[in-house]
């Protein structure tokens, strides 16, 4: 038998989401049609209304209703330092650390060469003309610990260093409380490599 | 005795302890990733690893490329089921440039290598490699210039040895009738057919002799060689590996323009 083709057409944009296969597709549009229209009529118009009220905020690249977000707006924050992330989640994370009151560049994403993610992809040319605005003196890198992220952090650096711009990676090693006995060796490496001078 | 070959044949599809490298790894599912391995006695194979992408996971921080691991799997399908992941051996510390040289080698692997064909040698190879990379970093990181030609030397050796291992013949000291190569005779280089005289075909790369016997010496110090040796790699590999262009070639493009 085969769906009409509003179902069908339904079950083919669901799929559009991550780890969404035709099974889980199936089973997510006959759930919106059956048991929850209500929720299916919300989570239409949210889509709508927030593929037109969002756009990218000119300074921090970060989602944002107005043109610049409520975060860079602020006269609270330290505009001198910049702290680039991968993800919106990222931010989240760096302020609840309460111990950052800069700004903010999200890159939404990171260099992946073997999944074809390149400098376009992750807006580097705008982060390259957001540090370069004359106010901020440093930029933090914070990318993620991986190969990817390292990657990133890499270019990103040899990008802003030959226009002069101080350059700062954040540091690596055993975590708040962690204990020698329990922690894996690539992470025991890292600190022992990246040792201070007391 | 029934049991006992039952057993056998279970572990047959085990495999445990297995020096691995990981090239590359994608969303599988909700919480879980394909991983692509390169093993030491397995080639090329991908493993499911079951629930990767919890925050919780153990396996999380281990999937890093680039350091050797000893992987444990089962399954008689193309695709197993990565059971545990751990260190290997000590860190490889690859950072900047070596690091781009580390994924287009993973690109060419994942590119080139079909799956489960054992390549115990290049699997080495990759392995030394690495750990080329990272030392090379170490040692010149202040004479950029000269390290980027190093790191493209490492490179064209393992171009060289991957189409080598992967059964592509690629003959250096021979021409295409058998005849030595001579150090002052200039000839064009086409893909299954080695080095021809000059004149005599209109496809592959010109390039000195002395290229092609510096390269079979293993000897990149002259800088003509460096270059004609780069343009018959990138020509060979193209031709191996068909219309679709290498991500890691592009992306250095794209930054080169920034």
């Amino acid at each position: 038998m085969k769906n009409p083709p509003a179902l069908e057409q339904l079950i083919d944009s669901l799929r559009c989401l991550p780890g969404v296969g035709p099974k889980s597709a199936l089973r997510m549009a006959y759930y919106l049609l059956q048991r929850d229209r209500k929720g299916a009529a919300k989570l239409g118009n949210s889509l709508e209304n927030a593929l037109q009220a969002l756009g990218h905020c000119t300074l921090c690249n970060n989602f944002s209703e107005t043109p610049v977000c409520p975060l860079c707006a602020s006269d609270k924050r330290e505009q001198s330092q910049l702290c680039v992330i991968e993800m919106p989640t990222d931010l989240m994370m760096m302020e609840q650390t309460h111990s950052y009151s800069g700004m903010y560049f999200v890159l939404m994403g990171k260099l992946s060469p073997l999944d074809g993610i390149g400098p376009k992809e992750i807006n580097l040319d705008k982060l390259i003309k957001r540090a370069q605005d004359g106010v901020i003196s440093e930029v933090i890198l914070a990318t993620n610990y991986t190969v990817e992220g390292e990657a990133t952090a890499h270019y990103i650096s040899e990008l802003l260093k030959t226009r002069g711009i101080a350059v700062s990676r954040i540091a690596r090693g055993l975590p708040m409380g962690g204990e020698i006995e329990y922690v894996d060796s690539g992470t025991l490496s890292m600190a022992l490599l990246g040792r201070k001078q007391l | 005795m029934a049991v006992g070959s039952n057993n056998q044949k279970l572990s047959d599809h085990r495999v445990a302890n297995q020096p691995v490298y990981v090239l590359h790894t994608y969303p599988f599912k909700e919480t879980s990733l394909v991983v692509e391995l390169f093993s030491q006695q397995f080639g090329r194979t991908a493993a499911v690893a079951k629930g990767a992408r919890r925050p919780h996971s153990a396996m999380r921080g281990m999937l890093q490329s680039f350091q050797m691991l000893s992987g444990a799997w089962s399954g008689k399908n193309e695709l197993k089921t990565l059971h545990s992941l751990d260190w290997h051996a000590g860190l490889t510390l690859i950072k900047g440039e070596a690091l781009m040289c580390g994924f287009y080698m993973n690109e060419l692997l994942l590119r080139l290598l079909p799956r489960e064909d054992a390549h115990e040698s290049l699997f080495e190879y990759y392995d030394a490699t690495l750990k080329t990379l990272a030392s090379e970093q170490d040692s010149v990181s202040n004479q950029s210039l000269n390290n980027s030609k190093n790191l493209a030397i490492t490179l064209r050796r393992f171009e060289l040895k991957l189409l080598q291992e992967m059964g592509y013949a690629v003959p250096l000291l021979t021409d295409e009738n058998d005849v030595e190569i001579s150090v002052d005779k200039s000839y064009r280089y086409e893909a299954e057919y080695g080095a021809c005289e000059l004149g005599t075909t209109k496809n592959g790369v010109q390039l000195s002799g002395s290229t092609l016997l510096n390269m079979a010496n293993d000897d990149y110090t002259d800088s003509q060689t460096q270059n004609q040796s780069k343009q018959l790699m990138r020509y060979l590999l193209a031709h191996y590996l068909g219309d679709k262009p290498l991500h890691t070639r592009q992306l250095l493009i794209d930054l080169q323009g920034l």
